[in-house]
């Protein structure tokens, strides 16, 4: 029989008394009254707990903890035999009470001002001044959600915006005078704009570069900037550094753009993490930070269509497997971390949830110090909430069985004092069999005894009638509200063995209610008498049965267990349990084409230590693994100079100039094209800003590691470059006719930013300059307000930088190379450069490489005049040469399209291969390392199946610094295992859906492809696979 | 009797030499459309790739008034020398029927950002009455540089909606769409509905997708009892009458298997004669099903991403040997981002196909004979067979490698039509500039 809990039921609460300061309607309340919760085991903290202890609570704080505890007169006593106090949970990721975020109207138009007036700054995902205390109001709905969870405190923020000014710690107490507990606590960011209507930042580069600007703006104005002008959001600013900061993150890769931001900045912030971090663990533990742990763990996908099947990719499919085992990812790489039931749909699934992540290696140590102890600690709170002490405030759990132990029930929450019931009665509560008798009022009536027994089905609770040993139905219709249980009862008469009048009496019995009182019940039965219809009192008593056979739970310790499948790098397809090693590598017999004075020369190269040793006639060391390559041909890796692989965004396209934003912060290093693109012999990419605007963002150079961070795929100690751009794109001519109002919207506007431009770059410049030399003089001058997009404008002017412009007609393309003339610069490389050939001898002069499409044309007016032997035509006057991809698909055989150079203008093979290799290479200032065959360059070296320029070669083999990252036969082994690993995964969901885990749909998110001209985020819920115009 | 020498060997120079003499003249002519062919002539000694699946190395392939009439081994054939009033000696090249790039919108459209050059989409969902053959521009200056890689013949088709247009199938080099109509209404464009839908929401079946499906079994329903007599005209249904009487095409464009499947059931069960998909992503799980109902395959670009991250990284450079393997009638086509212009890759296509698997010959098959034979065109074109037209070309190398492929000559109905275009002029006016400076 369970037993049941009564005695908090029976409490009045009370809670602390009205606050001084308001007038009181009536007599003052008061809440003078002593309540003991005793004989329960009261967890005290992470390590203590007291065994039949008792907490005393007196307005709303504990006043004493302990054993032998003397109770003042008129103490209530609740007794808690058998239960567990816990203090109650606090969630740090709330926005609880906050107003609904406001989004204004969209508009096809751009919208470059900010539409929230007054003074202050420029941009309106900036809320800096925003504080969740000011805004909040309690809200009873959030608050019952929370608190039947178990929560006590949240710290409540409003989740809109990039910086989102203050938090508050709010205990979940309807009065918001007292349950107030901090009104300023913490301070929150995140990459996201929000309900912001203005066009800037468009991308994660412009989210990140507004929110490092808005910091350098912060600390300008501390200094010197508020001389010159009054700013409310960065006075706000200012004082939000005094908080703890959160970050709030969406994926792995954000909480490392983030870090870096604090590592610059000097904040060490919490991360909100997404719940994917442990794909990257070491990277996680490296940004010394603490992470907020969502418990929102994906449901299996019911992937029972195949074709539906084969469109989840595989890392959506793992996540499932993995991202309970998140939490003990950090507790074993030593990560402090708390949990949030932020994105938790019901949130009273929490216990099963924090039950789930402990399976993988979590004990109640661990979760209290994640749901408790911690996030109180984290906002200096620690003194008020977070244990059960003398002094702090009475937020506590009174459960039926420890936090981890599967029969835990949370059975009531008090906050504040205030005794919340939480316990609810579920269906199981209703189980057993009713004992029940019951009188008519006539004189001579005897007592009636009938039997019910409640049992569960799959329709729901059905009710069998038993009287008099006979089953008088099998199925009765059963409803259940909070407190009462209904029986309707057809009974069929023909199982009545006893046809008495008696018994016919009762049998038309079909209506029953009743209620439940500690094992007693008593209720109402409705009778047909003589076409009569009356109600009669009924009683009896009720014993609980356990007829759960569906999911029988287990009271024995479990084994700690482990994901069904192995971390590979990256997190996906393809991707390998780890990333391969530097070995030497003897291979003999190729054709080398060596783009040195050698030439294509038979014989064998050797690789060391990530490097190229030797070429030509080779002698191998004893341990070198050797690869007999005749027939075969061997070149270094193809580099592609424009490339929008592996990217979060592409363009900022917002403002005509967007010189502060980086390709290198958002470098995505999952993404397939990546592996696809070693398989065609790519090792080293510039990742482009785009070409929507006249001054774009700084590229990253990156080298295909497949598997390591974003970090990790950068070139070392490579030049900086930057994006410009021309013509149609930048005029926005194609993109509709709203798009009609940013400046410019003509070739001549266009030439006018770039000198307005640099003529400010210059005057930042000097500004800075003078500055320093003012320094040690006795007048200082004010110290300049640092602006990232000058930087790098100024790095431009200080050749620092080197600039890659897209660019089409000749005329565009003079105006450059004179403006730069003007400015002391050269124009480093004409990227696209379809009209180069009209214009070669002028390039040659002026200095500027030419990377180009082999044949791409007619696709927009401005490329009418493109021909397919502008790059043969180039190459004759002398220029650098190369094609590059723009193209996730092209770059993938851009040996192929290096074979253009010879079939449209007769370019030699060997000048022809150079196009995708050591004149790229030269472009991008890499040539020291990379663009040949020759002792000391990175061994990135792709063996051939054939002449590489021919349409039948395949890169068999690609070697990036000497680290075989494709290889064709391991190639089928990875695709392999994928696919065992897919059945794997979708036999475990199917046997979690049987096990009755809920499914969810897949995620149907799909990634793009980006080129030059793509606006917006790399995922998408839409199948479009192509993007027009270049 | 006159032989051509300065094919043998097309050297920079001979091109420079060829451009002087007849610069001046194409410039003003605007490749004007060759003239009817009026000698009768042989090429000699052509490895030549007749379009079957065989090769004759060394061959002697006549013809007069536009058919081919000789096609042999130029070592055993007895030939007396007056038999043609010129001969082209190949030696070192290649010879082979013209290629075909159907399911293009070439000819329809000229550049991708300019709305007013774009003709090749109609709004409406149903629009199989839509011709294109009267929208395909003979002027456009994309197609001779299409035709100068050896693209002879294209299927100019219309795109959007559920049932796109009619399609047709055109030389290029003409003056008119009249001139060059093969085939003026082959086949209706169906494009299969959407089984899967994707929204943020996640990824399920399509809603929609049972009742797409029903209205387009509606409209086929509607359009076989039109086809058994009517009293009114009805521009749609009419123009369905000869895919259901069988003599034009139904092309269904359908990429995932189970679009394939549910197309394939389509056909079967409203007794088409001819269909034959347009795509086909998913082909080679469905290869059996396409062989029993005679269905063939236009793949998709072969150049082009797999479509989902796992899918194998060579998915779409495998196809094509994938499904001749299987004995699945397939073809190349290029339908896709830069379609028009891009169309001049095909032979491309095909080699990398090559490069994955497929059969040399089988490729070039996949350019020519098997299209025809979609197309219903292959009793004229698509190999090089006695009685069929002069339309092949030769290239100093091989034509499926942009490394090599170099056209010296090619033929149209045996009219030897220009190789020059817009960008070849523009390449030797520039050289010129730099070589006068």
């Amino acid at each position: 029989m369970r037993k049941l809990f009564t005695c908090a039921a029976l409490l009045v609460t009370f809670c602390i008394q009205g606050q001084p300061t308001f007038p009181s309607n009536g007599a003052r309340e008061k809440d003078g009254v002593y309540t003991a919760l005793t004989h329960a085991t009261v967890h005290v903290n992470e390590v203590t707990s007291l065994d039949d202890a008792t907490v005393l609570i007196y307005q709303g704080k504990i006043v004493n903890v302990g054993h032998q505890i003397q109770l003042p007169k008129g103490t209530i006593e609740v007794a808690c035999h058998d239960k567990h106090i816990y203090p109650s949970f606090i969630d740090l990721s709330s926005s609880f009470g906050q107003p609904a975020i406001q989004v204004g109207e969209w508009s096809p138009f751009p919208h470059m001002d900010r539409d929230r007036k007054g003074a202050f700054g420029w941009n309106d995902a900036i809320h800096a001044d925003y504080a969740a205390s000011y805004h909040y109001q309690y809200d009873a709905q959030q608050a019952k959600s929370y608190i039947d969870a178990g929560f006590g405190a949240v710290l409540s923020h409003q989740k809109d915006g990039i910086v989102r000014g203050t938090g508050a710690l709010i205990a979940l107490h309807e009065n918001e005078n007292i349950g107030l507990l901090k009104s300023q606590t913490s301070a929150h960011y995140s990459f996201n704009k929000g309900s912001s209507q203005q066009d800037y930042p468009s991308s994660l580069m412009g989210s990140i570069a507004l929110l490092r600007q808005t910091y350098f703006d912060a600390q300008w104005y501390q200094v010197d900037g508020h001389h010159q002008e009054r700013n409310l959001s960065l006075e706000s600013f200012i004082q939000l550094q005094q908080f703890p900061a959160f970050f709030e993150t969406d994926d792995k890769w954000n909480v490392l753009r983030a870090d870096k931001i604090g590592d610059e900045m000097n904040v060490q912030y919490i991360f909100k993490g997404s719940g994917n971090e442990y794909q990257r663990m070491d990277e996680m533990k490296n940004t010394k930070g603490s992470f907020i742990l969502p418990l929102n763990f994906p449901g299996p996908m019911d992937l029972i269509d195949p074709l539906l099947a084969r469109q989840v990719p595989l890392e959506e499919m793992r996540h499932w497997d993995w991202a309970p085992s998140n939490a003990a990812q950090f507790k074993s790489a030593q990560i402090p971390f708390v949990f949030t039931a932020d994105g938790l749909e019901d949130k009273s699934q929490i216990l099963k949830q924090l039950q789930k992540a402990a399976k993988y290696g979590l004990t109640e140590q661990d979760v209290f110090a994640a749901m408790i102890t911690r996030p109180a600690q984290w906002i200096k709170s620690y003194d008020i909430i977070g244990s059960i002490e003398k002094g702090k405030y009475a937020n506590l759990l009174i459960t039926t069985a420890p936090l981890l132990d599967h029969h835990c029930q949370i059975e009531y929450n008090w906050v504040m004092g205030q005794s919340h019931e939480v316990k609810k009665e579920t269906k199981n509560e209703w189980w057993g069999t009713y004992d029940l008798s019951w009188k008519n009022d006539a004189p001579s009536a005897t007592e009636i005894h009938l039997t019910i027994e409640v049992t569960d089905s799959p329709k729901g609770l059905t009710a069998k009638w038993i009287q008099d040993g006979d089953t008088l139905t099998n199925d009765g219709t059963v409803k259940t509200d909070d407190a009462r249980i209904s029986f309707q009862l057809k009974p069929d008469l023909k199982n009545k063995k006893d046809s008495t009048a008696k018994a016919q009496q009762t049998i038309e019995a079909e209506y029953i209610t009743l209620q439940k009182n500690n094992g007693t019940v008593d209720g109402w039965i409705l009778v047909f008498q003589n076409q009569d219809q009356r109600n009669f009192p009924i009683t009896g008593t009720f014993t609980w049965v356990d007829n759960s056979t569906a999911h029988p739970v287990s009271d024995e310790a479990e084994e700690w267990i482990t994901p069904h499948t192995e971390m590979t790098y990256p997190f996906g397809a393809y991707g390998r349990t780890e990333i391969p090693k530097q070995e030497t590598v003897w291979i003999k017999n190729a054709t080398l084409w060596t783009n040195e004075a050698e030439g294509i020369i038979q014989g064998d190269l050797l690789i060391q230590q990530g490097k190229i040793v030797q070429v030509g006639k080779v002698s191998a060391p004893a341990n070198a693994v050797v690869i007999d390559a005749t027939g075969k041909h061997v070149t270094s890796g193809i580099i592609d100079e424009h490339s929008h692989i592996a990217l979060m965004s592409v363009n900022e396209h917002t403002q005509s100039s967007s010189a502060e934003v980086e390709e290198a912060r958002v470098i995505w290093p999952e993404d397939i094209d990546i592996y696809r693109q070693l398989a065609g012999g790519v090792t080293a990419a510039q990742l482009l800003h785009g070409s929507a605007n006249a001054i774009g963002g700084q590229s990253a150079l990156v080298k295909l590691r497949w598997g390591a961070n974003a970090d990790a795929m950068r070139i070392e100690n490579a030049d900086g470059f930057i994006k410009f751009a021309l013509g149609e794109n930048v005029k926005q001519s194609n993109a509709g006719d709203f798009n009609s109002v940013r400046f410019p919207q003509t070739r001549m506007g266009v030439e006018q930013v770039y000198y307005d431009h640099f003529h400010q770059a210059r005057e930042y410049g000097l500004a800075w300059k003078n500055y320093n030399a003012s320094i040690k003089s006795k007048n200082p001058l004010p110290k300049p307000r640092k602006d990232l997009e000058m930087d790098a404008l100024l790095e431009i002017l200080e050749k620092k930088r080197f600039i890659t412009c897209h660019s089409y007609v000749q005329s565009e393309i003079n105006m450059l190379m004179h403006m730069a003339d003007s400015m002391g610069l050269s124009i480093n490389t004409f990227t696209h450069i379809l009209e180069g050939y009209k214009v070669a001898d002028k390039m040659k002069a002026h200095g500027a490489a030419a990377s180009t499409f082999s044949d791409w044309w007619a696709y927009k007016m401005e490329v009418r005049d493109a021909i397919p032997y502008n790059g043969a035509l180039m190459h004759q006057q002398g220029l650098v040469v190369a094609f590059n991809s723009d193209d996730a698909e092209m770059a993938r055989r851009l040996n192929q399209e290096a074979a253009k150079a010879v079939k449209y203008g007769h370019v030699s093979e060997e000048e022809a291969w150079k196009f995708v290799t050591l004149n790229p290479a030269k472009m991008l200032h890499l040539d020291q390392h990379m663009g040949s065959l020759k002792s000391g360059k990175d061994a990135d070296v792709v063996i051939w199946s054939n002449n590489p320029l021919s349409v039948y070669a395949v890169a068999e083999k690609t070697f990036v610094d000497g680290r075989c990252y494709f290889d064709r036969e391991e190639d089928l082994f990875l695709h392999q295992e994928q696919w065992n690993e897919r059945k794997l995964l979708m036999d475990q969901m199917q046997q979690a859906i049987a096990n009755g885990d809920h499914p969810q749909k897949p995620s149907g998110r799909k990634r793009r492809h980006f080129h030059c001209d793509s606006d917006g985020d790399l995922y998408q819920f839409q199948d479009v696979d192509h993007e027009n115009h270049h | 009797m006159e032989t051509y020498t300065n094919s043998k060997t097309l050297t920079m120079k001979t091109i420079i030499n060829f451009i002087c003499i007849f610069a001046a003249a194409v410039a003003t002519a605007q490749y004007a459309p060759a003239p009817k062919q009026s000698k009768s002539i042989l090429i000699l000694h052509a490895t030549t790739h007749l379009g079957t699946g065989e090769v004759i190395e060394n061959a002697a392939v006549g013809f007069k008034n536009g058919k081919i009439e000789l096609v042999g081994d130029a070592r055993t054939i007895k030939l007396s020398a007056q038999a043609y009033d010129q001969t082209i000696d190949a030696a070192g090249q290649h010879l082979y029927p013209g290629f075909i790039a159907p399911a293009i919108h070439l000819g329809l459209i000229e550049m991708e950002a300019v709305r007013a050059t774009s003709d090749y989409m109609e709004v409406g969902e149903i629009n199989p009455h839509i011709r294109s053959l009267i929208a395909f521009n003979t002027e456009s200056e994309i197609i001779p540089t299409v035709r100068s890689n050896g693209i002879l013949i294209a299927q100019p088709t219309p795109q959007g909606g559920a049932i796109s247009g009619t399609s047709c199938v055109v030389q290029l080099d003409a003056w008119n769409w009249e001139d060059a109509a093969i085939r003026s209404e082959d086949g209706v464009h169906l494009h299969w509905p959407q089984p899967y839908h994707r929204s943020a929401g996640g990824l399920e079946n399509n809603p929609q997708y049972a009742d797409e499906k029903k209205s387009l079994q509606n409209f086929l329903d509607k359009a076989k009892a039109y086809a058994s007599g009517h009293n009114e005209t009805d521009p749609r249904l009419e123009a369905m009458i000869p895919v259901i009487n069988g003599t034009s095409n139904l092309y269904i464009h359908a990429n995932s298997e189970r679009q394939i499947i549910e197309a394939v059931q389509f056909k079967k069960s409203n007794h088409i004669a001819h269909m034959h998909i347009v795509g086909g992503n998913d082909a080679a799980y469905v290869t059996q099903l396409l062989k029993d109902e005679n269905v063939g395959v236009m793949i998709p670009r072969v150049h082009r991403l797999p479509q989902n991250a796992g899918d194998e990284i060579d998915a779409p450079f495998t196809l094509a040997q994938q499904l001749h393997a299987a004995g699945v009638l397939f073809c190349f086509q290029n339908s896709g981002d830069m379609e028009a212009m891009n169309s001049r890759n095909l032979p491309f296509l095909a080699g990398t196909a090559v490069a994955f698997g497929l059969p040399y010959e089988e490729a070039v098959k996949g350019l020519t004979l098997n299209t025809a034979k979609m197309l219903q065109i292959d009793q004229q074109y698509g190999s090089i067979e006695v009685g069929k037209s002069a339309t092949f070309f030769l290239s100093s190398g091989d034509a499926l490698d942009m490394r090599t492929n170099q056209l010296s000559h090619a033929f149209i109905d045996g009219r030897e039509i220009t190789l020059r275009n817009r960008q070849s002029d523009l390449y030797e006016k520039y050289q010129k500039k730099y070589s006068e400076k």
